[in-house]
Order: structure tokens, then sequence, then C-alpha cells
């Protein structure tokens, strides 16, 4: 009996809107998460649901409790800070305890607990040192098994992995991809790296400027991004869009051209596809234009154009080879285009 | 922090600043409007061997009576504040009426007490806390440059003037430029002068409590501008070492840059520190020669039976309106950042 | 080439030996009175404040006379025992020791609330502590002096304590505010998601860790009750006077008697537990001075 719901939960600083009408139903057990740039209003969302940040307007209900009015220990939820949050004059067993002892769970179940939550983060060999004597990682784990130690209703976690080196992160990574299949807690994931969220998301909700974009599984957000916004955010490198004409089901851009389009919209739109969806072809193609650069990726070689105002990439085999200012061509097939209302933004069609 | 939780926080703080500070404000304003009653006279008929006279005497049950009936005394408005204890307004006119040009002006001016009290507040004010800076600041570089082991223990004994109650720091210089005491007797014997006694005149008492001041106020500048010393971003220094910068330049253009900020903390609090100039007065026996607005205060409230509370009152606001003085620009500038920022 | 660096190290030379020079002319200004004045606690005032020559002094030819040895506790006795200072002492003490723990709690609590609180009240409150911070304590006082004696709370210790307290609070709310804001605002929001309210919190998880700041701030708590002259001279009744202003009463009553040196060994009675605290928590007042400017 976990789930979340985010009726219109609005949070307004003077006239500065951090978060707008975000409305949302979280399922029991699942794996929710945040995405989004900087200064979006991820943080302020998931403060909100802690109740360490007041709510402007709006209705927050953990499984059938309004919950607007409690404070924060009587949300049964728990944390992940970003910074971690550790209490630096305990050791790490203390920390791991301290929800329990000020939640006066019984004494006699204290050491079972602690200990349990501290393998399961592998963290038993640590369990008498102090947080400063710990590395980036291990005092992430502390975080952690801090949160799981009290078996909360739900799980929030703020960017838990963004102070931990690259390797560090793909292994935490798994490791809270396996706890939450372990304790089917509902969590909330709050991070900026799409790479995260695509490994470890039920479903993302994608927000700019505390506004929500989509809220979808990975491959909804991947495959049919609902504007360009999201278009432009999700994917390494990011969909590319070019601005145009639509007639008849024939776009036309300068360099580009595509036609057979499935739609009966005509007018000014976005055009938009990804770099390893387009291929290099020797002859025809939908665009054609001079080499900007091209980079060598190791797996694949990036080649750039310039149409209009914007760079236009496409992946090629990784032992292609072009000279800048050589003019190539490319096939950009109707199939793997999406459309975009130029003025809203908005997908245009399924 | 939701209001309740703060309100529960610091009410406390606030109780005590309110009834302490804030309240005792607004009696000084009170008291200010009211003075002394009269004493209560009565003629007395003394009849002895040549007859009788009839004499004038206080009746001190009745003026008792009358204090204790109504402590504040009687209303007397802004009176107090235009006697010729404070502002001396009508003494002022007749001055700037007839007299001997400026100087005669000036020295006149310089005999009514508030003026008097004022005037060498404010000079110990602005010349005590810039030439406490610059000692202070000269200190941090010198000890800037002194090896690990030693800084300790002279930073230390730099403490010390600064700790030091500022009554009892006075009264061990006093002791010491004391006719007798070492620093008076070895000054004597510089001169060449037997008679030489700084409590004498009036510039070299001013002259002794400014070098106390400068004394007990150069520790605090030391500390700040010390450690402000430390955090000198070390690439910006070096960088200048490369560019071909002198020491003095370096001193110049990235030292003191870095420390401006500092620089005006620092003046703040001596600012306030030295406009309260109090215990010196009092440690130096100096009153005869130089007063402070502080001292005149305390002077009103020490008699034993007759406390001035009407003229400490006055001169305690008039002093309070110079602190607002004094912190107007820090207040103006908060103030702009703040609706800026809203 | 070598030649300007010569030049240099000749210049930097000299530069030293000033710098050197001027620090130990500035440690003798500062340290000198000190150790001038305990030496003398111990002679006979003709020796300490000597017609004949400042060597006496150093000697002390007319202690060896009048009392058959170099060095002499009369001073000292006579201002401890004859004239009571022992009993300014305790009192002192009480003062000193409930000034500084009563600001402590108090101060503890409101700093914490505005280094917390992101409303505007807060920071008006800030700047009105920094306006009551400016106010000469005798002003102060001449608000105080005549309610008091209407109330007959005047020349208690509880009283001139309550006062300190408050007039300490503005300086002890702005340095405990710029520690609270040093310690990271996760720590107290972690443990209030763990289960705690808002002062657990702070109990728990923020004091715990606050420590060093607090200790900080109590040193100049204590410093300023310490040091105050303008309340306890005026708000203390004669038995209730603490030290300094029981010295500032020696002064008019003893150096008519030529006793003087009682007032001497007061005075070094006095400084001897604030040498103590430099010495033992030097570092712990440079940091305190310090945070006020990093932060105000
Ligand atoms: N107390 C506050 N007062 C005013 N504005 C605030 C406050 N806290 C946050 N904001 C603003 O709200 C916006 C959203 O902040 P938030 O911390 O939620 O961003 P975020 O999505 O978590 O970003 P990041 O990825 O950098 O952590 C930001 O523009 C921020 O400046
Ligand atoms: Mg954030």
């Amino acid at each position: 009996m976990a789930e979340i719901r985010l009726k219109n939960v609005t949070k307004r600083w003077g006239d500065f809107v951090g978060v707008q009408k975000f409305d949302l139903d979280i399922a029991d057990k699942e794996f929710l998460v945040l995405l989004g740039p900087s200064g979006c209003g991820k943080t302020t969302t998931m403060r909100m649901i802690a109740g360490l940040e007041d709510i402007t307007d709006g209705e927050i209900w953990l499984g059938d409790r309004m919950v607007n009015k409690l404070e924060p220990k009587d949300r049964d939820i728990s944390m992940v800070f970003q910074s971690y949050g550790l209490y630096p004059n305990m050791t790490v067993y203390e920390n791991i305890r301290f929800p329990l002892k000020v939640r006066k769970v019984p004494k006699d179940q204290h050491d079972e607990r602690v200990m349990k939550a501290a393998e399961m983060v592998e963290l038993k060999d640590f369990l008498d040192r102090r947080p400063a004597a710990l590395s980036g990682g291990q005092r992430q784990r502390v975080a952690l098994a801090r949160a799981i130690v009290r078996e909360p209703t739900a799980f929030l976690m703020d960017e838990p992995l963004s102070n931990l080196d690259a390797k560090l992160r793909v292994s935490t990574r798994a490791q809270i991809k396996n706890l939450h299949h372990t304790l089917k807690t509902t969590t909330i994931y709050v991070t900026h790296d799409q790479i995260e969220a695509m490994t470890l998301a039920d479903r993302v909700v994608v927000m700019n400027k505390g506004v929500v974009q989509q809220v979808g599984t990975p491959t909804d957000i991947y495959d049919k991004p609902a504007n360009t916004f999201v278009a432009g955010f999700i994917g390494s490198p990011a969909m590319n869009l070019v601005d145009g004409e639509l007639r008849d089901g024939v776009f036309e851009a300068g360099k580009v051209r595509v036609t057979g389009l499935p739609t009966t919209h005509n007018g000014k739109v976005t055009l938009g596809f990804r770099a390893e969806d387009a291929t290099i072809v020797p002859e025809g193609g939908e665009l054609s234009a001079p080499v900007y650069s091209m980079e060598l990726l190791g797996d694949a070689s990036m080649i750039s154009f310039r149409v209009g105002g914007e760079l236009v990439s496409i992946k090629a085999a990784k032992d292609y080879r072009a000279e800048i200012d050589e003019q190539v061509h490319a096939a950009i097939p109707a199939e793997i285009c999406h459309l975009f209302d130029s003025k809203t933004g908005a997908r245009l069609g399924a | 922090m939701p209001h309740k939780t703060f309100l529960a926080f610091i009410l406390p703080a606030v109780i005590a600043m309110l009834l302490f500070i804030a309240l005792p404000i607004v009696s000084v304003i009170v008291q200010s409007l009211y003075v002394e009653h009269e004493q209560v006279l009565e003629e007395v008929e003394n009849c002895g061997p040549f007859g009788c006279t009839t004499e004038v005497r206080v009746d001190a049950e009745a003026t008792a009576a009358l204090k204790s009936a109504d402590p504040l005394g009687r209303f007397n408005g802004l009176g107090t504040f235009f006697n010729r204890s404070h502002l001396a307004v009508s003494e002022i006119g007749v001055i700037l009426a007839d007299n001997d040009g400026l100087g005669d002006i000036a020295a006149r001016i310089y005999n009514l007490p508030f003026y008097k009290a004022l005037l060498f507040t404010l000079s110990y004010t602005f010349i005590v806390t810039p030439l406490g800076m610059i000692l202070g600041f000269l200190i941090a570089l010198s000890v800037n440059s002194v090896s690990q082991v030693l800084k300790g223990p002279v930073i230390f004994f730099s403490l010390l003037p600064m700790i030091i109650t500022p009554l009892i720091g006075s009264l061990i210089l006093f002791w010491m430029i004391n006719s007798q005491g070492i620093l008076g007797s070895a000054l004597q014997a510089l001169f060449n002068d037997p008679t030489l006694s700084l409590k004498a005149s009036t510039p070299l008492t001013w002259l002794t409590l400014f070098v106390y001041g400068v004394w007990t106020a150069a520790p605090f500048s030391f500390v700040v501008f010390y450690a402000g010393l430390q955090t000198v971003p070390g690439d910006t220094l070096e960088s200048a070492m490369i560019d071909g910068a002198s020491r003095w330049e370096r001193v110049r253009y990235v030292i003191i840059p870095h420390l401006g900020p500092l620089a005006t903390f620092v003046a703040l609090v001596q600012l306030m520190d030295n406009f309260r100039v109090f215990e010196p007065i009092v440690g130096f026996s100096a009153e005869a020669n130089a007063t402070s607005l502080s001292w005149l205060v305390f002077n009103d409230l020490q008699g034993e039976s007759t406390q001035l509370f009407g003229s400490a009152a006055a001169t305690s606001l008039l002093t309070i309106a110079g602190v607002i003085v004094l912190l107007s620009p820090v207040l103006v500038r908060t103030w702009r950042e703040f609706s800026n920022k809203a | 080439m070598s030649g300007t660096s010569m030049i240099a190290r000749r210049r930097s030379r000299t530069l030293a030996t000033v710098s050197t020079l001027f620090l130990i002319t500035w440690l003798i200004v500062a340290a000198f009175p000190f150790l001038w004045t305990v030496w003398g606690s111990f002679k006979v005032e003709s020796d300490f404040f000597s017609r004949e020559s400042w060597l006496n002094a150093l000697f002390g030819v007319y202690t060896e006379m009048q009392t058959g040895a170099p060095f002499t506790g009369d001073g000292y006795y006579g201002a401890w025992i004859t004239r009571d200072f022992w009993r300014a002492v305790v009192n002192t003490a009480i003062v000193t020791l409930c000034v500084t723990v009563i600001s402590l709690t108090i101060g503890t609590l409101g700093g914490y609330a505005l280094a917390r609180s992101g409303h505007r009240y807060a920071f008006w409150i800030l700047i009105a502590a920094l306006v009551f911070r400016a106010m000469p304590h005798i002003t102060l006082v001449s608000g105080y002096l005549l309610p008091f004696f209407e109330l007959n709370i005047w020349g208690h210790l509880a009283t001139s304590i309550v006062v300190l307290v408050a007039i300490n609070q503005p300086f002890t709310l702005w340095m405990l505010h710029s520690f609270f804001l040093s310690i990271p605002k996760d720590l107290d929001e972690s443990a209030m998601v763990d289960g705690c309210t808002r002062f657990q919190a702070f109990r728990w998880v923020v004091i715990p860790v606050m420590w060093p700041g607090v200790i900080t701030t109590g040193l100049f708590s204590f410093l300023l009750a310490y040091n105050d002259f303008a309340v306890t001279a005026m708000l203390l009744s004669q038995d209730n006077q603490t030290m300094v202003p029981k010295i500032s009463s020696f002064l008019g009553s003893i150096q008519e008697q030529g006793n003087v040196m009682f007032a001497v060994a007061a005075v070094v009675s006095a400084t001897a537990p604030l040498f103590l605290l430099v010495m033992f928590f030097q570092r712990q007042i440079v940091s305190g001075l310090t945070a006020g400017a990093v932060k105000g």
C-alpha cells in the first residue's frame, strides 16, 4: 500500500515558479525516475514529497493519507541526499541505526536490522568507522543502508550517484536496481543522467522549467518523444531537429527533402530523426550537403552537416571516412522521422 | 522552516532583546522628557541670642516623598535636550552672536560639556579606528612571514591587549605612565623635565588615550587580516610574480583588494566599539581633560543621592542617534540590496 | 642577471630585518605592561611607584627593607582577605558562568532558527541585532536604572545576569548564525526524514557537530561578561560587586590610604584567568573573530 499521488502540486517562491502543477500517480512498487536539466525542479518535487518544503498548491497523497500538513518524520519515507547527509559524529553502525533509534523501534531488533541492511550494501567491514574515514562510494552505501534499514513505504533518492566516479557509478547503479528488486519498495529517483534513467526506471518523468514534459516508459520516451524538448534532451547524441515546410507529405528545408510522410498536416514543422537511424549512401538520399566535421567514436564515425542554423549528425560505419567539405549523401526515410509543431513543439501524429 | 517552529526557536532570544535592549531604549526616551523634582524648600526661623533669622532650607523629607510618589520627576518636554549640559542651544546662540572670531567660538563651544565629550568621542573613534587597522595589518604581514613554530607564541602575546578587561588594561598602562611609574619617569628622563606628567595637559591626555586605544584595537584587526592572508589565492600571487610584480605591487594589487571586504567588516566593528569609549577615561582618571558621551551618562548616573536620570537619558538618546548615523551607510546599503533582490 | 637577483635578495633581507624588528617591538608593547605589572604586584608601593629609580621596582629595594624579602604577597593578602576581594571573585564566577550558559542556550536555538529559515523576517531580525549590537551599554543602563529601582530588582546578581545575557544576544546570534550556516542543511533534513522533530534533529544531529562553534561563541560570551564594567558597576549593590567594579571602587578608597598595591594585586588576579583562557583557547578565539568576518 504505497502508491504516491501528486495532485496539481505547485511550488512558488514569490513570482518564481519552481514546480508547476505536477500531476501524477505513482504505483506501488514502481521505480520512477525524475529526469531533467539542472534547475528544472526535480529536487524541489522530491523535497515536497518528503515534507521538507511547503507546498504552495495541490495535494500529496501517500497511500490513503493526505500528507500536505504532515511533518517529514510522520510520512514514513526515507531519503538519500545528494551529499549523503551522514552524521559525522556517529560511526557507520550508529548512522544506520539512527532511524530505528529515533522511531523507537524495540532495541532488540536494532542489531539484526542494521546488520541486514549493511550486508545488502556490502558494508559489514566498516561498521565502526566514522564517515570521514570512508571513500565516496562507501559513504554512498551508508546512506543507502540508512534508508533501507527501516523498511519505509517509499524511497526518495536525489542524484545519489552524482558524486561517484564513472566506474563506481555503474556498479552502484546495478546495486540499486538489485535492491529495488529485492525490497520492492516504491522509489522515486532523481537524476539528470539519462543512462541512469533508462537503465533503472519503470517510468520516466521528463521535466523542464518546473513543468512535466512527458511521462512514460524509457522506450516510450526514446521512441516517441512528446515534444521537441524531450526529443532534444533524450539520447546521445540528441535527436537531430530541422525546421522546415511540410506540404502534402513532403518536408523541405534547404538541403533536406523527405517525401512520403504519413501526415495530412501542412505548414511550418520541425522534423526530427536520430543519428543512428539515418544512413550514409553513395548517391541520392534525402540529404545532400558538404561535411562540416567528422568524429571517430570507436564503434562508429559521426558525420555532421550544417543545415540551416543547426548541426545535423549522422552515424556511419566505424571504418567510414570522409573529408571535410566533401559532398555526401544520406538517407532519411520517412519511417524514422518524427514531426513536431514548430510553434508549440508538440508531437504531430502518433 | 515553518513560522511556528521558527518562533519557538527564536522566542527566548527575541524576548531577551526586546525586554532588555528595545524596552530600555523606550525607557530612555521617556526618561529624557522628565527632569528631577525641584527640591522642596521650607522657611525655618532660627532664634539665637542675637534675635531671629529666617533661613531657607531643603525639606529633605518632603523632597523624598515627592520623589517616591513620582519617581520620573516632572515633565520637561524637550527642555533637557536643549539645556546647557546637552545641546546648549541658547548658549551657542549667545556665542555665535557675540564672539572674537572663530578661535573664540571653538574654544567656548568646547567648554560646553556635551560638545567637549562629543569632540573627544569622535576624535577617538576616527583616529583610533584607522590607526589600529593599519597597525593590525602591519602586524599581520610580519607575523605571516615568521616561521611556523613562532606563530603560536606571537599570536598569544598579540591577543593579550584585546582580551584584557578595558578598565584593567587602562589601569595597567595608567600605573606605568604615572610620574612614578616606569614609563612616566622614563619620559621625564628623556625630555629632561621632572615635572612632565601625561595627566596634566589636555593634548597629552588625549594622546595617551589614543595610544591606549590603538594598543587594544590593533589585535582584532591583526587576527582578522591574518586569517584573510591565509586565504589569499596563491595562484594569483604567483602569476603576479611571474608577471614581474614587485613585493609592494603584489601587496597593493593582490593582497589589499583581497582583504577589502574584511577591512570593511573590521572598520564597522571597530567604529561601533570605539564610539562607546568609556572605561579608559575611568581607568586613566582622565575626566578633567577628556570626557566621552558614554562617560557623561555614567557620570550623571553615578551621583550617590542625586542621580540625574533625565540628563543621562537625554545624553543616551543623543549617543544612540550618533550610533545610528555611524551605522547608516551599512543600513542604507543593506536596505538597497534587499529591495533590489525583492 | 645575478646582479639583479643579488639586489633583490639584499632588499628582501632588509625587509625581513625591518619586519622582524617591527614584530619584536610590537610584542614588547603588547606583552611588557602585563609582565611588568605581574612582577610589580609582588613589591611594595615605594618600589613599584618608585620616586628614585625604576630599578627599585626590578630589585625590590624597599620591599626587602620593609618585608625582609625581595618579593611580598602583601598586596594580595590585603586585596583578597582584608578587602574581601574573594567575594568579588565568587560573584564574577557566578555571573560569568550563568551568562555564558544562558547565552549559549538561547543563542544556539535562535542562531539555528535564523540560519535555517529562508523567510524575510529572519533577515530583519539579524539587522536589528546588528543595530542593537552597536548600542553603547551605558545608554541601555540608563534605561534600566529607574525601572529596576521601582521594581526593586536593582542590585541583585540575577538582574545583572539577565541583562548581560540580553546585551550579549545580538553578538551571540550573529556568530552562531554564521557557524550554523557552515553546517550543511542536508544533515538536519536527513534526521527529520529519519524520524526526528526539528528540535530532535537540532539536539541530536546538529549540536554534536556544532561544538567547536558553540565553544568559540561561549568564550566570547564569557569575555563579555567578565570584562563588563558599565552594567556591573551600575546595577550591582556593594555586596554583590564583581571584580571589575570592585577594582574600580578600590581606586576611590585605597589610593588615599596608600594601598594602591591592593588594586595592583587585584588587577593581576583578575588578569590571570584571561591569560589562561588565551593560552588554552587561542585557536577558538582566532576562529571566532574570523567567523564573523568571513560570513558577516
Ligand atoms: N529556497 C528557494 N528559493 C527560491 N528559489 C529556489 C529555492 N530553492 C530552489 N529554488 C529554485 O528552484 C528551481 C528548481 O530547483 P531544484 O533544486 O528543484 O532543481 P533541480 O532540478 O534539483 O536541479 P539540479 O539538477 O541542479 O539539482 C531552481 O531554479 C532554483 O534556483
Ligand atoms: Mg537537485
